[in-house]
């Protein structure tokens, strides 16, 4: 009986063969559907707070530097990728990607930052999304990516091609920390 | 003459003007409002009337100026009802009549308030600390309304947990608080005669992470589910759908039936991946790593299936207040019945293979036995109970989501030690998959466009009270929740199945050798981190600092030079 049943259990073992994954040598990809960590798409975006009113995790931060600049800053150190900010998405500006390997020694290398646009309501003062999705339009408006906040200009800058310049300037461009009226 | 007439008309009888008010909000419950000094002669009532205690419930009702309030709830299993006991101190004179030398299963829960809201209970046998962590400065109560969730108050000094001294004639071995045969921190401080247990003493509540005060200062009720279903590594979706059943009862609301489905299929999903775990770590305690390694294969196939299903493997987070967030199309209902077909088989085979194994029986016929009254003193729920012979099982005594609509069987076992146990689980296995069978033929029925959530009809009104079960995989659990302002829930409580189950387990472990430990207290399942939900995280110093790896090196090098 003894034998019998050891046998059993052989035959089992055996019939299953190796089941590990050569994980991470070969991918496994996720299945569709899958809560991975979740990406913003800040052309859809308007600013509206939902996701970071609802997040369980309160890992979604949303502060007014000024008025015409929201910041959207996502901490992926503490999310629990419930999905639940892109359930509520208004605009569907947040898929959960099928990104696992989130493992970092760096923060910032999960965390994601938008800076959104937004105009004054001439009625009550608070600020409110660009209605404008033409990016021309955009970037007439004040607080766009290489405006001049100090002197309240724009300075529109566009190459036809892809210029190293550019994109340096671009990076290294930094945003003047307090405006001066 | 329902057993609930029954009930209000003797307790208005014979506690006279001690009863307040009674309260039945939804088939299957009654609330209760009792005088303080009536307690007792109620519980007393109830116990003889053949009830089973489940779990005292304290809050901090000082904002609408009625002291503390304490909630102890019983269930009548034959009759499908859930009773609650309300009572309210004053604040400047907290102390309630203890239950614990009547009910023994009592002794925790009133321990838990005595640390967390500064309750005192009078002639409670074993007053001793039971949450808080020892160096937890006395006078500071968590669960207080002027507390801060994220309170970290200096440490109190030159502080110990007396442990209890050992029986003449025994020596401790201490077991924990990390030890290779418990997967999570508690500590057993087992009294032996040479290699026989004689007594035991338990120190846990070490992984405490104060959701329930978060839920009650800084959540959502929509937020809770996701946080809720962190309570627990294995049994997430049981304390999600407990809690928002909990609110929705408290809330009137009536939820899609096609959500009751895919909520059920999500519970007995955990089910079966949670009995697989659980069979493949007592085969691993007990030395037979075949039994872990081809339990946890099959597993794994569950696993997957989930993710498929829910986005993630574990944590389903498909449970909303009002419904359910994912549906269950036709695609993934076959998907579902393929994995599930290949596990049955898979299943049966394993189970030919190991049950007649001599390996099992020897190490598992005999040990840990706790006859079933001593089963039914203690409370003992799930699988724990089932196998002591006490028939008892939320999904067919209380019925929640749609389980009166599925045919299951109950497996019960009368060895009354670690082998019943697990012939209980492997038979529920089976069953899981025959309700899930079940609900994807009724879910295929439902017209395919019903929505999957409702929405509330304005905000919950305040001062309601919900009361809500579900069998996990290792018992019932209970959430009891009483609606705020705010939006967020007033007080939310929750009771995981480990909560009873591990105060039982010093009778479990009594004249057994100390070589078969593990399999004990692994028999009950045990969840700690479940059963420690409670608390404020805290630190020795304010301060948080990380150490480099160097300097991790040489404290552990300066560690090991001085001994």
């Amino acid at each position: 009986m003894w034998l019998w049943n050891k046998i059993k259990q052989l035959a089992i073992s055996f019939r299953a063969g190796m089941v590990t994954l050569h994980y991470p040598f070969e991918p496994r990809p996720a299945p569709e559907g899958f809560r991975g960590q979740p990406v913003w798409d800040h052309t859809k975006c308007i600013g509206c707070a939902g996701c970071a009113s609802h997040c369980p995790a309160r890992t979604i931060f949303l502060r007014d530097i000024c008025q015409e600049l929201r910041i959207l800053l996502y901490d992926s150190s503490r999310c629990t990728y419930c999905g639940r900010c892109a359930d509520l998405c208004p605009e569907k500006a947040i898929t959960m990607s099928d990104k696992f390997e989130l493992a970092t020694d760096n923060r910032q290398d999960i965390t994601q930052s938008l800076e959104l646009f937004m105009m004054t309501c001439q009625r009550c003062g608070r600020c409110y999304d660009l209605e404008i999705k033409n990016y021309i339009d955009r970037l007439s408006s004040l607080g766009y990516r290489y405006d001049s906040l100090e002197a309240r200009k724009v300075i529109r800058r566009s190459t036809a091609d892809f210029s190293p310049e550019e994109l340096e300037k671009t990076v290294t461009y930094e945003r003047p920390g307090r405006l001066e009226k | 003459m329902s057993r609930k007439e029954e009930l209000v008309r003797w307790l208005e009888k014979e506690l006279d003007g001690n009863f307040i008010s009674a309260e039945a909000t939804i088939p299957g419950r009654l609330f209760i409002d009792l005088k303080r000094e009536a307690l007792s002669a109620a519980a007393t009532g109830l116990m003889n009337r053949g009830a089973r205690y489940q779990v005292g419930v304290g809050y901090d009702a000082r904002k609408s100026g009625q002291g503390f309030g304490l909630v102890h709830t019983f269930a009548f299993d034959k009759d499908s009802l859930l009773v609650a006991l309300r009572t309210f101190a004053p604040e400047d004179d907290p102390e309630f009549d203890s239950l614990t030398p009547l009910i023994p299963g009592a002794g925790w829960s009133e321990r838990e308030y005595q640390d967390l809201l500064g309750l005192r209970f009078r002639n409670h046998p074993n007053p001793r600390r039971l949450v808080l962590s020892d160096d937890w400065p006395e006078g500071i109560y968590p669960l207080r309304r002027e507390v801060p969730h994220d309170l970290m108050p200096p440490a109190a000094e030159e502080v110990a947990f007396r442990l209890e001294e050992a029986p003449p004639g025994t020596s401790i071995v201490p077991l924990g608080p990390f030890h290779a045969s418990l997967h999570e921190p508690a500590h057993f401080s087992v009294y032996v005669d040479g290699e026989d247990i004689k007594g035991c003493e338990y120190r846990g509540f070490m992984t405490h992470r104060g959701i329930e005060k978060l839920a009650q200062t800084e959540l959502t009720y929509n937020d809770v589910p996701f946080v809720a279903e962190r309570i627990c590594g294995i049994c997430g979706s049981v304390h999600s759908v407990n809690y928002a059943q909990a609110v929705e009862a408290a809330a009137g609301l009536r939820i899609p039936r096609r959500a009751e489905f895919i909520r059920m299929v999500a519970l007995e999903l955990e089910r079966l991946h949670s009995h697989l775990l659980w069979l493949g770590v007592a085969g691993h305690l007990i030395g037979f790593d075949t039994v872990f390694m081809q339990a946890w294969r099959i597993r794994e196939k569950i696993m997957w299936l989930a993710e498929r299903l829910t986005g993630n493997r574990k944590t389903y987070g498909m449970v909303i207040i009002g419904g359910v967030r994912r549906d269950i199309n036709q695609d993934r209902s076959e998907d579902i019945r393929a994995v599930l077909k290949e596990v049955e088989r898979e299943m049966l085979a394993l189970e030919k293979a190991i049950l007649k194994d001599r390996t099992i029986h020897k190490r598992t016929r005999g040990v840990g036995y706790l006859s079933r009254e001593e089963a039914v003193k203690w409370n003992l729920i799930g699988p724990v109970a089932r196998a002591r012979g006490v028939d008892m099982d939320a999904r067919r005594d209380h019925p929640y989501a749609a389980y009166d609509e599925v045919q299951f069987e109950v497996p019960l076992a009368d060895s009354g030690d670690v082998w019943g146990t697990l012939v209980v689980r492997v038979k529920e296995v089976y069953e899981a998959i025959k309700i899930i069978n079940q609900c994807l033929d009724k879910l295929e029925k439902l017209p395919k466009n019903e929505p999957l959530s409702v929405d509330l009809e304005g905000p919950i009104p305040a001062g309601r009270q919900g009361l809500s079960l579900v069998e996990a995989p290792r018992g019932e659990a209970v959430h009891y929740v009483l609606t705020g302002e705010e939006n967020r829930p007033e007080r939310w409580r929750v009771r995981a199945p480990t909560y009873p189950n591990l105060q039982a387990v010093p009778s479990m472990l009594l004249n057994n050798k100390l070589a078969d430990f593990p399999i004990i207290v692994g028999s009950i399942d045990p969840c700690i981190s479940c059963t420690d939900r409670v608390l404020v995280v805290e630190r020795r110093s304010g301060k948080a600092r990380l150490l480099s790896g160097q300097e991790l090196e040489n404290l552990s090098r300066g560690k090991r030079s001085k001994k």
